[in-house]
């Protein structure tokens, strides 16, 4: 059982630590795929969450 | 009056005619007003697979400079349709296999009982690296399904708002537990690999139905028999090519390319109902299918009688090394 939950620990730490390694080193797709010019306003959000 | 008459009539068709002659867009567009839409469907069914219809953008998008592309019908057809019903056969079929199988031959029973002894059958860190992988697998297979079959069975249970929340921490999950299983996915193999070399041992195990198929008897093998060979290699190419595609999937912008992307969403979902169904019939011979096979990824402790029913070889090479209890291994006999 230990080991059991030492590997949902693991698991869990890994993703985490990968969810923010990716965030620091990655740039937002809003602003790496598109120009100013062609965001709609409040990028990063305004296509998924209501208004 | 007559003369006033025609001379009004004569001057409507003056007009009208400067104004064709005026607008002769607006002219085409009053006599064949679809000849637009029927050029379009042409040139539509015209494009061959792999044809694209590609614009100029400013934009760093490249991908967005993709106008029109046959090929993704095809693969949205693929998704809506096809996709749903292999994984219905595949998936259900498995489960209507093993659930025939137990009702024919039921809980494969250690055949001369449980001995009292154990032997060591897997050390600490290969459990962990077992259940890293297990778990990671768990989850992202069911948030996997959750993309294929959510919006079908689960949506009209859950409504649209719980749906949707549990939907978007399902995708995040399932993007960033790929990297926990990939990770284990390697040490498994690297761990591994030195006892999951086919050779003519496996040939014989095959021959004699695995020891599962009829009763009493018991094909030699060492540390790993042929079945568990055979769900070692369909773990590791199924979770590399499972690996590749998902990579392609988390980093759209490596193939730049939306065909590209369509192929690899493609093979993600194909080998992940496979893989799925395959992991079924394991976790059930693990677990309810054979008396005393969970122990092995429980507590890394088999019995001895266990062991040497499934894997004879493996405890003689054992003995050898003096790694199994001495004296003798008693058949459990059954309190009366």
């Amino acid at each position: 059982m230990k080991v059991f939950l030492a590997s949902l620990v693991f698991a869990a730490v890994v993703a985490v630590g990968t969810a923010m390694f990716l965030g620091g080193i990655q740039q937002a797709s809003y602003s790496a795929f598109s120009t100013s010019g062609a965001r709609v306003g409040d990028p990063g959000n305004n296509l998924m969450v209501p208004g | 009056m007559p003369g006033s008459l025609s001379t009004l009539k004569a001057l409507c068709a003056a007009l009208a005619l400067l104004f064709v002659f005026a607008h002769p867009a607006a002219a085409q567009l009053t006599f064949k007003p679809t000849a637009e839409a029927v050029q379009e469907d042409k040139l539509l069914n015209a494009l061959k697979e792999g044809d694209k219809i590609t614009g100029r953008v400013s934009i760093p998008d490249k991908m967005s400079s993709s106008l029109i592309q046959p090929a993704g019908r095809d693969w949205r057809d693929f998704h809506r349709s096809k996709l749903p019903v292999i994984g219905g056969v595949v998936i259900l079929g498995m489960l209507a296999l093993l659930a025939i199988f137990f009702m024919v031959r039921g809980k494969i029973r250690i055949h001369h009982g449980f001995s009292g002894k154990t032997i060591l059958r897997f050390a600490t860190f290969e459990r962990f690296t077992h259940w890293l992988t297990a778990s990671c697998f768990v989850v992202l297979a069911l948030s996997g399904l959750n993309v294929s079959f959510g919006r079908v069975l689960i949506l009209p249970l859950f409504g649209a708002d719980a749906f949707s929340a549990m939907s978007a921490w399902a995708k995040l999950a399932h993007n960033y537990l790929a990297f926990p299983f990939m990770f284990g996915l390697v040490i498994m193999f690297l761990i591994w690999i030195k006892d999951n070399i086919p050779g003519k041992l496996d040939l014989e195990w095959f021959k004699q139905g695995g020891g599962v198929l009829f009763e009493g008897k018991h094909p030699p093998a060492r540390r790993f028999n042929a079945g568990q060979k055979g769900i070692f290699w369909i773990v590791i190419v199924g979770g590399v090519l499972m690996s590749l595609s998902g990579w392609f999937l988390l980093f759209p912008y490596v193939p730049a390319d939306v065909t590209a992307l369509q192929f690899w969403t493609v093979i993600h979902a194909v080998i992940a109902m496979l893989f799925i169904a395959a992991m079924l019939a394991h976790i059930y011979i693990g677990s309810v299918g054979m008396e005393g096979a969970f122990d092995a990824m429980a507590t890394g402790e088999v019995d001895l009688n266990w062991a040497k029913e499934h894997h004879s070889l493996w405890v003689e090479e054992e003995k050898a090394k003096g790694h199994v209890p001495s004296g003798t291994t008693p058949s459990a006999v059954p309190a009366e």
